[in-house]
């Protein structure tokens, strides 16, 4: 077995493994858990912690609008950039670049960005 | 009387006669149920009822945007219980109150003064008055539709006694009719205590108070607080106001009164309308403003707790933490609008 793990071709799942409007949550070892979510048809990744506080976004909800909202305060997040789109949430979340090769899902784990 | 079933848990509590609302007989019973403002504002108790029947006491609350209608999501501040029910609500440890709450009348004993549109309202209740510094109650008048949230000013005590700093908001329900027509010797209902942006004694840190307007009355309180519990005797304490008109400025003899104020605290104020007259010398614009150009890089070793307008408490929020890095859990306020 491959011990070594690339964190910037992090593999996830099969594309088909998620539904549209739908959130996976990723425990990649040593690193913060990251969301995965599908929208129209399209992957986007972000820290799954909330910036306000302990929940987890994975636990939240996704819709067509790219927002993912908070099951603890109802805060949002944009799942494309991770702005903190409303109060109590006022940090963004890292988002992460997310790449789809013959089906397969990975995330780059090494190139996560806060909008400033 | 009708049982409260939290989903996917063993915790059940019962709404009885004196519980307005769910999540006020849950809290009263010691369910840590997520709450903030409890006046259908923040949506911080939403939940979805999975079997019965309820009553929602104010369907177009604030708190609920468009996609918790769609989702079917309600408040527990503003729904009752009309037989058992079942809902799927978060709980927590955090939230369970340290003193439960309860409803209870209260005597108005005395008012005073305190600037041209806030009063000092003190009321008397028979059983002890025991509150965290910061935190509020509700309070019901006769004949009122629904209960408004105030912070008391004064520390809790076995005497009875709770103070309220209260600015007469014009056209407000609530606020008219106790400036308007309460006077000693009247009774109302008072309910609490509730609020979790309370002082924080465990905290090594140093203490920022940042109020603005009528906001002063619970952090006053945690000023007291602080300044009055021997166990917190290193702790430094800025204390900053943000008035509208140099008439505003309130709270400075009380502070000064606290012992050990003048070799502990500061008291800094910033006014953001200053008028034509020349009679201002200090500080003039939003109290955010004077907080990070005053403290600047110390801010993220403070423990800090604000109370005012939702456009004040989200300025100053976003100073804190985006501009000068302060660590969340050490941003305390509870959001009123």
């Amino acid at each position: 077995m491959n011990a070594v793990i690339d964190f910037a071709r992090f593999y996830v799942c099969e594309a088909s493994e998620l539904a549209n409007n739908h959130i996976r949550q990723i425990k990649p070892p040593g690193h913060d858990p990251v969301a995965l979510y599908r929208v129209d048809d399209a992957f986007y990744a972000t820290d799954d912690t909330c910036s306000h506080g302990q929940a987890l976004l994975s636990e939240g909800e996704v819709d067509e609008d790219f927002v993912v909202e908070c099951p603890w305060h109802g805060g949002t997040f944009d799942i494309r950039t991770g702005e903190a789109l409303s109060f109590p949430c006022v940090l963004p979340v890292r988002s992460y670049p997310v790449q789809v090769e013959d089906g397969k899902v990975y995330i780059n784990l090494r190139a996560g960005r806060a909008k400033e | 009387m009708p049982t409260v079933h939290l989903h996917n848990t063993d915790i059940r509590f019962e709404q009885g006669e004196t519980h307005d609302t769910l999540l006020r007989a849950g809290l009263s019973q010691g369910i840590g149920l997520p709450y903030e403002c409890n006046s259908g504002g923040c949506g911080s108790c939403k939940f979805e009822l999975l079997d019965g029947e309820i009553e929602e006491l104010w369907p177009d609350a604030p708190a609920l945007t468009p996609r918790d209608i769609k989702k079917g999501r309600k408040l527990a501040c503003q729904c009752r219980a009309l037989g058992d029910i079942t809902i799927r609500m978060p709980n927590d440890a955090q939230f369970v109150p340290l003193y439960r709450p309860r409803r209870q009348h209260a005597t108005l004993v005395a008012r005073r003064d305190v600037t041209a549109d806030i009063i000092e309202f003190r009321f008397h209740t028979d059983a002890p008055a025991h509150f965290l510094p910061g935190q509020y109650a509700m309070l019901t008048l006769n004949g009122a539709r629904a209960p408004r949230a105030y912070s008391m000013s004064n520390l809790g005590n076995d005497d009875g006694i709770w103070d309220f700093w209260i600015r007469r908001k014009p056209g407000g329900e609530v606020s008219e009719a106790l400036f308007a027509s309460l006077h000693p010797g009247d009774s109302l209902l008072l309910d609490g205590p509730y609020g979790l942006a309370h002082l924080q004694p465990a905290s090594p840190r140093d203490v920022l108070c940042i109020a603005g307007g009528s906001g002063i009355s619970p952090v006053l309180s945690i000023a007291r607080g602080l300044l009055s519990d021997p166990t917190l005797a290193q702790r430094r304490l800025h204390f900053f106001f943000g008035a509208r008109t140099p008439a505003d400025i309130c709270g400075l003899a009380e502070l000064q009164s606290l012992p050990g104020f003048s070799e502990r605290a500061g008291f800094h104020v910033a006014v953001s309308e200053p008028g034509a007259s020349d009679s201002w010398h200090g500080a003039t614009g939003f109290i955010h403003e004077l907080v990070s150009h005053t403290l600047g890089d110390r801010l993220a070793t403070l423990e800090c707790y604000l109370a005012g307008p939702p456009p004040m408490v989200q300025a100053t929020t976003r100073m804190l933490l985006l501009d000068h890095q302060v660590p969340q859990q050490q941003v305390h306020f509870d959001r009123f609008f």
